[in-house]
């Protein structure tokens, strides 16, 4: 306590040499900071898009394998290939249905990796529903004017009409892309449940518009159509369980015009159990993908190998997309300014140590007459050090506070500063990865993105875009950390020449 | 050594390693000084006097020889040289050594706070020491680099008092000062001799200094003689 208090006396009575030490310490240390405030921004940002981008993947059929597939049939002239779906046995038939699809059993198996957090199977494709008209294709066939009214489109070969719908079945109705990246939302009745899945209960989750136009409400029925079959058994009732509202359509058609206001292209999309589409398609333990979720991106080399392992043989079929290119989009920029805000700190950091050393130096070389004489008048070294320890605390007790207010103030204009450099590069990548509403037909689009009308993926980087350096508990405990460090390195020259000092070689200095 | 006597010196020397060689800055020194005198220590510059204060203070330590202050040895490996320096001897130094930053008052507790003693009764007998070497008033408060020479000799010789030693260490303590200053400082230095019981040991190139001591010595190459009235 003496110590402390003589060297909170000596601290404030050479207030002009330890103001210049104070100012020199105060740059220094605001920079390193500064710097330590980005780093903490950027490390926890990282940490907020790890958890939402880099760890999503699925497997689905490769885009390589597909393109093979179309070039295989354009090869083919027409009659050809009217002959060879004459030709075709019921088995042939099932595997040209489910020559785009990938095994369930594939999907279920990789499941059981240790890194897969969440699981879904996704099964989309068109179902015709003859009681309804779906105006979007509608509008398609009328354009076309003398166009066929029918024409062969869809992985699994469906036939498209003026009543037909794209159904998506997936496990779990509330897990569907659309609805967890806000695209749609609920807004009647309720999702269909894993239970309907298992159980395969007909039942479907219909758009507002649609169902409004054909007067139809929760608890009402709709008969689809089964593919591939003709005949009363053809037809399969599913019961309305729940409706749902297109965000971003609702929006669009506020303000469209009276003629385009029977188009709606956003209520040809229904939502129903995953086991009930694959009945309607005729294409049982197959799906369009297997969606999954893990840990973290770090995960993603592990992931892919395992994808590899499973898939041995076949794997030019199947691919394992994921979203790690997105999360290096969205994370590139700030893990840049995290790398430059480690090298400023550091640098900055060992300016601090040189002035607070070469500071030391001046200052106690200047004391060595007052260094012996408390050693004459019976001060042990260890009284001399904490002294002076104290002393030096003070010095870089005052520097820090200051540097810790202004870094408050200046910390996010560093964070923009380190930024915008390496920011270019990730505004380019999105303008060519968000290819404008063509965007949905891209086989590299992912389903987590959702479909048509979603947002999510640019919200998303628009938000990463931005550093956000707030001022955190472990910036202040960092900076006492950084405040004992450099009372540490200060002390290093007192100590050193408190130990070997002399008093009887400096008392009778003039 | 007699019952009256507080510091006894015996075949005490000191060597230093200098470029020309080795120097014998004391050697073979023998004597005694006794409570309530003053016993002076005169000879030229570099003749060794300052090298045997230190001796004496511990604060050089001698190749050889036997020093024994109030009755404790201080060559003895075990000896508590820090507590010994705190406790039973007080420097007074040509150059005063008073620390600038703090005042008069501040300089003479310095050892009471280094050795512990608490901090009202340090103010306390550090203001009446000063009052005794006839600073007072704002002098109290003042900063040392902010008052005289002769000012500045009588706070450091209060320092040297703070915390009662038996001995009294003073080196060249009128070196720095005008004659009258100086007349003033050896009357003080004297008084605490006789009249308060110290054992003051001086060493000086003045030798009006022998009119107030009660042994002297002349120091020559490091080799102390004694001077008879």
């Amino acid at each position: 306590m003496r110590s402390f208090h003589r060297g909170f006396r000596s601290f404030r009575r050479n207030y002009a040499r330890n103001l210049i030490l104070i100012v020199l310490l105060f740059v220094c240390l605001t920079f390193s900071m500064s710097m330590l405030a980005v780093k903490l921004a950027a490390d926890n940002q990282v940490q907020t898009i790890k958890q939402t981008v880099g760890n999503y993947g699925e497997i689905k059929i490769s885009s390589d394998y597909q393109m093979k597939r179309f070039e295989a049939e354009r090869q083919k002239t027409a009659a050809e290939r009217a002959a060879e779906a004459r030709s075709m046995t019921t088995e042939q038939e099932f595997a040209d249905r489910v020559a785009n699809l990938v095994p369930e059993k594939l999907t279920d198996q990789f499941s059981g990796g240790r890194y897969i957090k969440t699981y879904d199977k996704v099964l989309e494709t068109n179902i015709t529903v003859p009681g309804l008209t779906n105006t979007n294709m509608q509008q398609l066939f009328q354009m076309r004017e003398s166009g066929p009214q029918e024409q062969n489109a869809g992985p699994s070969g469906s036939r498209m009409n003026q009543n037909s719908f794209s159904f998506q079945g997936n496990t779990n109705g509330a897990s569907a892309s659309d609805f967890t990246t806000g695209a749609k939302k609920l807004v009647e009745g309720k999702f269909f449940t894993y239970a309907d899945y298992k159980n395969a209960n007909p039942v479907v989750v219909i758009e507002k518009n649609l169902a409004e136009d054909n007067e139809l409400k929760v608890g009402d029925t709709v008969e689809a159509q089964v593919s591939g079959q003709t005949g009363t058994n053809s037809l399969l009732g599913l019961k309305i369980i729940g409706v749902y509202e297109t965000v971003e359509a609702e929006r669009q058609s506020q303000s469209s015009s009276s003629q385009t206001a029977n188009f709606n292209p956003a209520g040809n999309a229904f939502y129903a159990p995953l086991s009930v589409v694959q009945k309607l398609s005729s294409t049982p333990g197959y799906v369009e993908l297997g969606s999954y979720y893990f840990d973290s991106v770090g995960d993603t080399t592990a992931l892919k190998a395992t994808f590899k392992t499973e898939t041995k043989g076949t794997s030019s079929k199947y691919q394992f997309a994921t979203d790690q290119s997105d999360y290096q989009a969205i994370a590139d920029p700030l893990l840049k300014a995290r790398n430059t805000s480690v090298i400023g700190l550091a640098g900055a950091l060992g300016a601090c140590a040189l002035i607070i050393l070469l500071a030391m130096f001046i200052i106690v070389s200047g004391r060595t007459r007052e260094l012996g004489v408390l050693k004459a008048i019976g001060s042990t070294d260890r009284q001399v050090i904490v002294q002076y320890a104290f002393e030096v605390l003070f010095i870089c007790l005052v520097a820090i506070i200051l540097a810790m207010g202004v870094t408050a103030l200046i910390g996010q204009s560093m964070g923009n500063w380190l930024l915008p450099k390496s920011q270019k590069t990730t505004a380019s990548q999105q303008s060519s990865t968000q290819g404008g509403p063509m965007r949905m037909f891209d086989q590299n689009r992912l389903y987590k993105a959702g479909g048509r009308f979603s947002m999510g993926a640019s919200s998303q980087k628009q938000q990463a875009a931005k550093l956000n350096v707030v001022y955190r508990g472990s910036l202040f405990l960092y900076g006492i950390l950084i405040l004992l460090g450099i009372s540490l390195v200060g002390m290093a020259i007192p100590v050193f020449w408190i130990i070997r000092l002399r008093p009887a070689r400096v008392l009778s200095m003039e | 050594m007699s019952e009256k006597d507080v510091l006894s010196v015996k075949d005490v020397s000191k060597t230093f390693q200098v470029k020309a060689g080795e120097v014998n800055a004391v050697d073979s020194v023998s004597f005694t000084a006794g409570k309530g005198e003053v016993t002076a220590v005169v000879g030229p510059s570099g003749s060794g006097k300052t090298t045997l204060l230190y001796v004496i203070g511990s604060l050089e330590e001698p190749e050889s020889g036997e020093i024994e202050v109030a009755g404790h040895d201080i060559l003895d490996p075990g000896a508590d040289l820090v507590q010994y320096r705190r406790e039973s001897v007080g420097f007074v130094f040509q150059f005063f050594n008073l620390i600038p930053t703090l005042t008069a008052l501040e300089n003479v507790m310095l050892p009471m706070d280094i050795a512990g003693v608490p901090v009202d009764d340090q103010d306390r007998r550090a203001s009446e020491l000063l009052e005794k070497m006839g600073i007072e008033g704002r002098l109290l408060r003042a900063r040392t680099n902010k008052i005289s020479g002769g000012e500045s000799q009588r706070v450091a010789i209060a320092r040297a008092l703070a915390n009662d030693p038996d001995v009294i260490l003073a080196d060249e303590p009128t070196g720095n000062l005008d004659t009258a200053t100086g007349k003033t400082v050896v009357e003080i230095l004297s008084k605490l001799a006789h009249e308060n019981g110290k054992c003051v040991l001086m060493v000086t190139h003045d030798e009006s200094i022998l009119d107030v001591s009660d042994r002297a010595f002349h120091m020559t190459d490091g080799r102390l003689s004694e001077i008879h009235a």
